[in-house]
C-alpha cells in the first residue's frame, strides 16, 4: 500500500487536484478580505455560497449555458449577502448570530428551490461542467501537463484575482477606504467617507465572490447540486482570511493548504489505504482548527473588527 | 402594571408577530411552488395534533419525545450563548455524548445499575470536553469559537462514522449501525407502547434547574463575561476560567441531550444521530432570548414545526425543507426586530436633545 503512494502519479494527481480544490476556498475567501477588512466578520459565507451553487445550477440547467450560471451565482452571492449587509449595517444586530442565521435560511432555501425546480428523482439533475481549458501541447506534458495546464478556466481565473486583490486593497484609494472603515470609521467618517456605503460594498463583494465559489461547485466541479456541496467550506474560506492575516496572498497559500489535505484524503480513499476513509474525511476540519491555533493569536484584526458603526452614539 | 411586566409582553407581543411573518412568507414560497398554502398549513396542524387533539393521545406523546432533545440542546447552547460564546457545534457535543454512553452500555462489563451511571457520566463528560476544547482554544489561542465548534462537530461526524463501520459496527448485520444497547438499560416507557419515555423527567429537572441558573453566582457570571470583557474584569469574575465552565456545562448538557435520546429513543448509533438539533435548537434558544421560559415555549413550537412538517411532507406536494426554510425566516425576522426599538430610542434621543 505505501509504495502506491510514493509513485509519480499518485504525487501528480494529488498536486492537481490540491490546486482544484483550494479554488473554491481561495475565491470566497479574497472577497472575505475585503469584508472582513471593513471590520465585518460575515460567517454567513457558508449560506451565500450554497445560495450561489443553486442559483448557478438551476440557472445553466434551466439555459444550457454555463455562463448565465456563473452570472447567476455571482448575482445570488449579491443579493443574499445584501441581506446580511442590511441587517448587521442597518440593522446593526449582532453579525456572528445574522451570519449562522442566514446559513440556516440557506440550507433551507437551497433544498426548497432544488426540490420544486427539479422535483423528486431516481437520479440527481445534471449539467455538462466547464472543461478544462486545451493548451494543446503543454497539457499533454508529462508531470507539468496534469498539475498546470488541464484545469478549467475558473481554476487560472481564482490564482490571477490573487494579485488584483492586492492591488485593489493596498494600492486604490477604495482599498485605502476599506482600511479606514474597518481601523477607525469615526475617523473616516468625519474625513467624508460614508461609512454605511464602503462597508456595504465591501459585504456585496465578498457576496458576489461567495456566490462564484458556490457556483464553482456545482458547475465547474462537480456537475450536480447536494444539500451538502459546500460542506463547511464557507466557515473554512472564514478562518483562511484569519490566517492569512487579511494578504491576498497568504489567503491563497492557506486555500492551498485545505485544497492539500482534501484532495490527500480523496486520493487515499481512493488508493484504499488502510487509515479508515471517515477518519481521513475530518483532515481539512482538523487542518482548519489547527490553522486558527497558529494565526489568531497575533492576528492584528481591525479594529473595529465586529462593532456596528452609529453616527449617532459617541 | 409594572414596566418590566409591560416590556416582555410588548417582546412577547413583538416575537409572536415574526412568527406570523415567517408563517405568511413560508405560504407564499409554498403558492410559488404551485401549492396550497392552506392545505400545506393544515396538513401541518393535523400532523402535529391529530384530527381531534382530545382523542389523538398518541400525536402529543410524540410532541414531547421531540420536545426532550430539542429543549435539551437549546438550553445547553444558551449558556454558552449568553457569555457571548457561539456554540453552535452543540449536535457534535451531543453525537461524542452519544457515543461514549453507547461504548460504556455495550463494552463495560459491570452491572446493569452501575453500567447506567457510569454511561449517563461518561455522556456528560464527553460531550463537556467536546465544548470545554473549543473554549479553552479560544482562551489560550484567541481561535474563533464560531468555527471551532462548527469544525468539531464535523470531526464528532466523522468519528462516529468510523467506529459505526468499524470498530463498533453492529456484529450481526453489515449495516452501518452499532450493536442495540441492553434493553435492561432502555429508559422505561411512561405509556403503553407509545415513545414517550421517562427522560422527561431528567428534561423537567434540568427545566427547573436553567430556571434559577441565572440567579446564581456561576450564572451570573456567566452573563457577566457575555456583556464585554472590560465589564467582567472590572467586575471581578475570572473571564478565561468563566469562558472555560460556560463552554463545559454547555457541552456537558448537549451531551446529556445525547444520552437521553440513545437511551430513550434510539438504542444504537447510526449515521446522523444528531439530526440537525443543533441548528434548530440555535433558533430555539436566540427566538426564548436565552430566557429559560421562552425556550421552553419556543421548543414546543418547534416540535410543532417538525413533527408537523414531516406528515405534511407526507400527505402534499409541499417538500419538508419549506418547515428550514421557515425556520430560517424566523431567525432572521428575529435578529430583525432591533430595529423596533432602535427607531423608538432614536426618537427618544432626538425628543431629549
Amino acid at each position: 500500500m505505501a509504495s502506491s503512494i510514493f509513485t509519480l502519479s499518485f504525487f501528480v494527481s494529488l498536486i492537481a487536484s490540491t490546486i482544484r480544490l483550494a479554488t473554491p476556498i481561495l475565491i470566497p475567501a479574497l472577497g472575505q478580505i475585503y469584508t472582513q477588512r471593513a471590520g465585518i466578520l460575515n460567517l454567513g459565507v457558508e449560506g451565500t455560497m450554497l445560495m450561489g451553487s443553486i442559483a448557478a445550477f438551476s440557472t445553466a440547467a434551466a439555459t444550457g449555458s454555463l455562463w448565465l450560471g456563473i452570472l447567476a451565482g455571482i448575482l445570488a452571492g449579491i443579493l443574499f449577502s445584501l441581506i446580511f449587509a442590511w441587517l448587521t449595517i442597518t440593522v446593526r444586530a449582532n453579525q456572528v448570530i445574522s451570519g449562522i442565521g442566514l446559513n440556516i435560511l440557506a440550507s433551507g432555501l437551497a433544498a426548497f428551490i432544488y426540490r420544486v425546480i427539479f422535483g423528486i428523482r431516481a437520479l440527481p439533475a445534471q449539467v455538462e461542467s466547464f472543461k478544462p481549458i486545451n493548451f494543446g501541447s503543454l497539457s499533454q506534458m508529462p508531470v507539468l501537463g496534469p498539475i498546470l495546464f488541464q484545469h478549467n478556466w475558473l481554476v487560472y481565473f481564482a490564482f490571477l484575482i490573487v494579485p488584483l486583490s492586492w492591488f485593489i486593497m493596498e494600492k486604490t484609494t477604495y482599498g485605502l477606504k476599506i482600511k479606514a472603515v474597518g481601523e477607525n470609521p469615526r475617523a473616516a467618517d468625519s474625513k467624508g467617507i460614508s461609512v454605511a456605503k464602503i462597508r456595504y460594498s465591501a459585504v456585496l463583494l465578498g457576496g458576489a465572490y461567495a456566490g462564484l465559489g458556490g457556483a464553482f461547485m456545482t458547475i465547474a466541479y462537480l456537475n450536480q447540486f447536494t444539500e451538502s456541496v459546500i460542506g463547511g467550506r464557507g466557515y473554512i474560506a472564514v478562518s483562511v482570511v484569519i490566517f492569512a492575516r487579511f494578504l491576498p496572498s497568504r489567503a491563497a497559500l492557506g486555500a492551498l493548504i485545505f485544497g492539500f489535505f482534501t484532495a490527500l484524503q480523496l486520493r487515499m480513499q481512493a488508493l484504499g489505504v488502510s487509515i479508515p476513509s471517515q477518519l481521513l474525511l475530518a483532515l481539512p476540519y482538523a487542518a482548519t482548527i489547527v490553522a486558527l491555533i497558529f494565526a489568531s493569536k497575533n492576528a492584528a484584526m481591525p479594529s473595529a473588527y465586529t462593532v456596528p458603526y452609529s453616527r449617532m452614539e459617541r | 402594571m409594572n414596566k418590566k411586566f409591560r416590556d416582555s409582553l410588548i417582546n412577547l407581543g413583538e416575537t409572536l408577530a415574526m412568527l406570523v411573518l415567517a408563517l405568511l412568507v413560508g405560504a407564499l414560497m409554498v403558492k410559488i411552488s404551485g401549492n396550497d398554502p392552506l392545505e400545506a398549513y393544515s396538513a401541518m396542524l393535523t400532523g402535529a395534533f391529530g384530527k381531534n387533539p382530545l382523542k389523538s393521545q398518541m400525536k402529543i406523546y410524540e410532541l414531547l419525545v421531540k420536545v426532550i432533545p430539542l429543549m435539551m440542546v437549546a438550553f445547553a447552547m444558551s449558556i454558552a450563548f449568553k457569555a457571548q460564546l457561539w456554540n453552535i457545534g452543540a449536535g457534535g457535543q451531543f453525537v461524542m455524548g452519544s457515543i461514549a454512553s453507547t461504548a460504556v452500555a455495550l463494552y463495560v462489563p459491570v452491572p446493569i445499575p452501575f453500567r447506567i451511571a457510569l454511561s449517563l457520566a461518561a455522556a456528560i463528560a464527553a460531550g463537556a470536553f467536546w465544548g470545554w476544547l473549543a473554549g479553552w482554544l479560544k482562551v489560550r489561542f484567541n481561535a474563533n469559537e464560531v468555527i471551532t465548534t462548527l469544525m468539531l462537530s464535523y470531526i464528532a461526524n466523522c468519528i462516529l462514522l468510523w467506529l459505526i463501520n468499524g470498530p463498533m459496527q453492529d456484529p450481526y448485520s453489515d449495516l452501518t449501525q452499532s450493536d442495540v444497547i441492553p434493553e435492561a438499560m432502555f429508559l422505561p416507557r411512561l405509556i403503553g407502547n407509545y415513545r414517550l419515555h421517562s427522560g422527561i423527567f431528567i428534561l423537567v429537572f434540568v427545566a427547573v434547574v436553567m430556571c434559577f441558573f441565572w440567579k446564581t453566582p456561576l450564572g451570573y457570571q456567566i452573563e457577566l463575561v457575555g456583556q464585554g470583557r472590560k465589564v467582567a474584569t472590572y467586575s471581578g469574575a475570572n473571564v478565561d476560567r468563566t469562558i472555560q465552565t460556560a463552554m463545559l456545562i454547555s457541552g456537558g448538557l448537549a451531551g446529556l441531550a445525547g444520552w437521553i435520546e440513545m437511551f430513550g429513543i434510539l438504542h444504537r448509533l447510526f449515521p446522523d444521530i444528531a439530526s440537525n438539533y443543533g441548528d434548530i435548537s440555535n433558533i430555539i434558544a436566540l427566538l426564548g432570548g436565552l430566557n429559560p421560559y421562552g425556550i421552553i415555549a419556543s421548543s414546543f413550537f418547534f416540535a410543532v414545526l417538525i413533527n408537523g412538517g414531516s406528515s405534511m411532507n407526507r400527505m402534499t406536494n409541499v417538500p419538508y425543507s419549506i418547515v428550514d426554510v421557515i425556520q430560517g425566516l424566523i431567525i432572521i425576522f428575529v435578529i430583525a426586530k432591533v430595529i423596533l426599538h432602535r427607531k423608538n430610542s432614536s426618537a427618544a434621543v432626538k425628543k431629549s436633545k
